[in-house]
């Protein structure tokens, strides 16, 4: 497979998740703040911001942190290259590139995607509430996820999906545990008072509300939230989950046996996962939640760089 | 040109239409069709005006989904538009088609024994039938490939021959051969699909020849030319890339021959031979089909600035380690002053009689035809011989004073880069105006593609239709608002 192909696969799968994780987050957080008084607006829209690291470009763009200006913004500006419609498009520009090489079915449908996130009037939008834009978003995504599973074989370019698909999630993760943890809980120390909505909405934004409360009771524990979303094995969101499917896809590129590794995303990739199967929730917090997810985004980072060196853009002495 | 008395046929869609001064490829005369639409001019007949608008509705959207879009850069932002559609098909009588499929095959073969000629012993040159000054001063002349030796003797590979068919005779003729890097051919594959698809119920009626062979009698040529030999040669389509209008052509043939789509940064050239760079290192390269220009293939050859081609590939080709289709230097065959010579091809290198007559040109570079061009130019159509896709072109009779006079400057400035032509009242076809919601008569031309294998030419029967849809235009490039049909060439007899 020519490595620019494989690059794009990687590419095409990370915008996907990156709109999808965008679209779950803006609108869970919507939908909570209808029943919120006025002067927690702010800080509730901030962090979604901070998540987006597009804080600068937010703030040369708008006077006002709202929700009409942060819907905006993370959902339709062409001028950020992280809102909705960007990713849907830079998402659908690499499968145009390799649009001999992935199924006529994933082509029409990220195609189709794509005119159907392009054709929102974002006016229209924006005074409707985001529910209808980022829902249709969230099961385009899951949609086209489905296609790619059902029509391309699971080969080597399958595995580059994989890959990208399971490195984003696991970032976008890492990011709104950290975000939220932080923003939530400074709060929970002024207010004093446990705020269940406030946890309930991190949670429906990665689809896991129901599955925390299969394994956990009520009331809903901040710690519980982040043990579920950092260490737990089964549920797809979370960093865990990510990390182990990201090692099978590399390996399964690489075709190195379990216990080595060949390359330095494949070495970080194992590192990561170890920890997060052995290291305990209380120890995590002990030494400081917030260090903990910047160390793993650190090594995330890391794996995608040595992806490309390793695959992409290797050194050819001619 | 005069539009003749209104003769109208009264009926459905066709309520209003005017047959007009031209010959009218559907109708003999108001109301009577042609034998080969026979059926389907009853088929549409028969259908609802709103009806046959939801029809031409889905065939829209179907191209879109499918992404056969091209896109236009003037907005600054790069806007998608459809290539136009005319749910009508333009249909050839079999007879008809088998004279066609005669007179192009014996012209590839001519076209390619030029090639080999010019590119090798000269033959023609040395006996003077046709004037060296003017292949030498053709831009797309390569020196750089004389007396490279092409795998099979083909340089031809892959034709796109333009056909109009003259009102005056309601004969078929050629109006231009394409030689270099013909597209358009992913249109006829797709247009049939879509016809298929939206259309199914004319198809039963009329008996239509097949045309999705192309890809793999194409696949079948570029196999063949493998300078390794060996059963797995590896073959790439090379594209400028994702910006060029033909793109999705480009994606399109890769996938349905299952050949690899690369640009010019996925290869490189270690030691004379070709490589692309894959996940597990790099990879040898034995037949490119190039869909770059001769210009760009090669930074070390040709245009320095190029970023789309391959460092060290001309070199390469010359070693005889890669094979190119179509071969370096095929623009020299397709030169629109070299054209009037075609004829004389035919006779010389094959000994036989052309088939399909060319249109009277004028080469501005022989002074008695420059002369008369400059006298004319009000009556001619101007074209720049190296141009294509419908840009440096005067049409007289269209044309106001102010464009003359630019392009009589432009002529008396570089008589070489000219070529005049009588205006060719091209046939036309019914085709639906959506704006007006009815169907008009609207001129045509016919691209057939022709694949040499070195012995045969095979030609998927028909071609792709250009329609020029707004109504008295003749130009039917989709850069100046041409769109296209599918085109039916019916089994058996007529």
């Amino acid at each position: 497979m020519l490595s620019r192909i494989a690059e794009s696969l990687f590419w095409l799968a990370r915008y996907i998740e990156r709109a999808e994780g965008t679209a779950r987050i803006l609108d869970v957080n919507y939908h909570m703040l209808l029943e919120e008084s006025q002067s927690s607006y702010r800080l509730r829209w901030e962090p979604l911001i901070i998540m987006a690291g597009e804080e600068d470009r937010f703030r040369k763009l708008y006077t006002e942190v709202n929700a009409e200006n942060v819907f905006e913004f993370l959902a339709f500006r062409d001028d950020n290259p992280s809102s909705i419609v960007q990713c849907i498009s830079k998402a659908r520009e690499n499968a145009r590139t390799i649009r001999d090489r992935i199924s006529r079915e994933m082509w029409e449908d990220i195609n189709g995607f794509y005119h159907m996130a392009t054709g929102f009037d974002a006016g229209e939008e924006i005074a409707a509430g985001p529910h209808r834009f980022c829902d249709r978003t969230k099961f385009g995504a899951q949609r086209f996820h489905g296609v790619t599973d059902t029509t391309l074989p699971h080969d080597e370019g399958w595995q580059f999906l994989r890959i990208g698909w399971a490195l984003e999630r696991a970032e976008m993760t890492a990011r709104l545990v950290d975000v939220q943890y932080h923003n939530l809980l400074d709060e929970y120390n002024v207010a004093g008072a446990a705020d269940n909505h406030q946890w309930m909405a991190v949670l429906r934004s990665v689809g896991a509300y129901e599955a925390y409360h299969r394994i956990y009771h009520p009331p809903i524990e901040p710690e519980r939230v982040a043990e579920m979303l950092i260490l737990n094995p089964q549920h797809p969101h979370s960093i865990r989950f990510n990390a182990a499917e990201v090692q099978a896809g590399l390996r399964a590129v690489s075709g190195i046996s379990v216990g080595g590794y060949s390359n330095e995303a494949e070495r970080l990739a194992g590192k990561v996962l170890d920890r997060l199967s052995y290291d305990r929730i209380g120890e995590i917090f002990a030494q400081g939640l917030h260090g903990y997810l910047n160390d793993l985004l650190g090594m995330c980072g890391a794996i995608g760089d040595d992806i490309a060196r390793t695959y992409f853009y290797y050194a050819v002495v001619a | 040109m005069s539009v003749g008395p209104a003769h109208t046929v009264n009926q459905g869609i066709f309520e209003g239409y005017e047959i007009g001064g031209f010959y009218d490829e559907m109708f003999s005369s108001p109301g009577h069709p042609r034998p080969p639409y026979a059926k389907v001019f009853q088929k549409l007949l028969s259908m609802a005006p709103a009806h046959f608008e939801t029809r031409r509705r889905l065939a829209d959207i179907s191209f879109l989904i499918q992404g056969i879009t091209f896109t236009v850069y003037s907005d600054g932002r790069g806007t998608e538009r459809l290539f136009p559609f005319d749910l009508i098909p333009r249909i050839l009588a079999h007879s008809e088609w088998e004279r066609i499929n005669r007179g192009l095959s014996q012209r590839v073969i001519a076209l390619n024994h030029f090639l080999q000629d010019i590119y090798g012993e000269q033959s023609i040159l040395q006996e003077g039938r046709i004037p060296r000054s003017l292949v030498y001063s053709c831009p797309h002349f390569r020196r750089e490939v004389i007396g490279v030796n092409v795998p099979h003797g083909i340089h031809t590979h892959i034709c796109g021959i333009d056909l109009v068919r003259d009102s005056k005779t309601g004969e078929f003729c050629v109006l231009e051969d394409n030689v270099r890097t013909p597209s358009g051919v992913s249109y006829v594959l797709e247009n049939r699909m879509v016809m298929k698809r939206t259309f199914p119920d004319a198809f039963q009626a009329a008996e239509v020849l097949p045309v999705n062979h192309y890809p793999s009698e194409l696949s079948r040529i570029l196999r063949s030319l493998s300078p390794r030999g060996g059963t797995d040669p590896q073959i790439v389509l090379l594209t400028p890339g994702i910006f060029n209008s033909a793109y999705f052509e480009h994606s399109f043939l890769a996938q349905q021959m299952g050949i690899e789509l690369v640009e010019g940064r996925d290869l490189i050239v270690d030691g004379g031979t070709v490589f692309m760079k894959t996940i597990r290192g790099l990879k040898r390269v034995d037949v490119i089909y190039r869909r770059v220009d001769d210009d760009f293939l090669d930074p070390l050859t040709f245009r320095a600035d190029s970023m789309l081609g391959v460092p060290g590939l001309m070199g390469a080709y010359r070693a005889g380690n890669v094979a190119l289709a179509n071969a370096v230097g095929n623009g020299v065959a397709d030169d629109k002053a070299i054209y009037a010579y075609v004829p004389e091809f035919i006779r010389y290198y094959l000994g036989e009689e052309p088939v399909l007559r060319s249109v009277d040109t004028y080469i501005c570079a022989k002074p008695s035809d420059l002369s008369y061009v400059l006298d004319h130019l009000p009556e001619l159509v101007v074209k720049a011989v190296g141009e294509s896709g419908g840009y440096g072109m005067l049409i007289g009779p269209s044309s106001d004073n102010a464009k003359i006079e630019k392009f009589r400057e432009a002529i008396k400035a570089n008589p070489r880069n000219y070529i005049a032509q009588p205006v060719v009242p091209l046939s036309r076809v019914p085709s639906y105006d959506a704006n007006e919601g009815r169907v008009g008569g609207r001129h045509v031309d016919l691209r057939p593609y022709c694949l040499y294998d070195g012995k045969d030419v095979t030609i998927v029967p028909g071609g792709l239709t250009r329609v020029a849809l707004q109504r008295g235009s003749l130009v039917v490039n989709s850069s100046q608002g041409g769109g296209s049909k599918d085109t039916w060439v019916l089994r058996g007899e007529d």
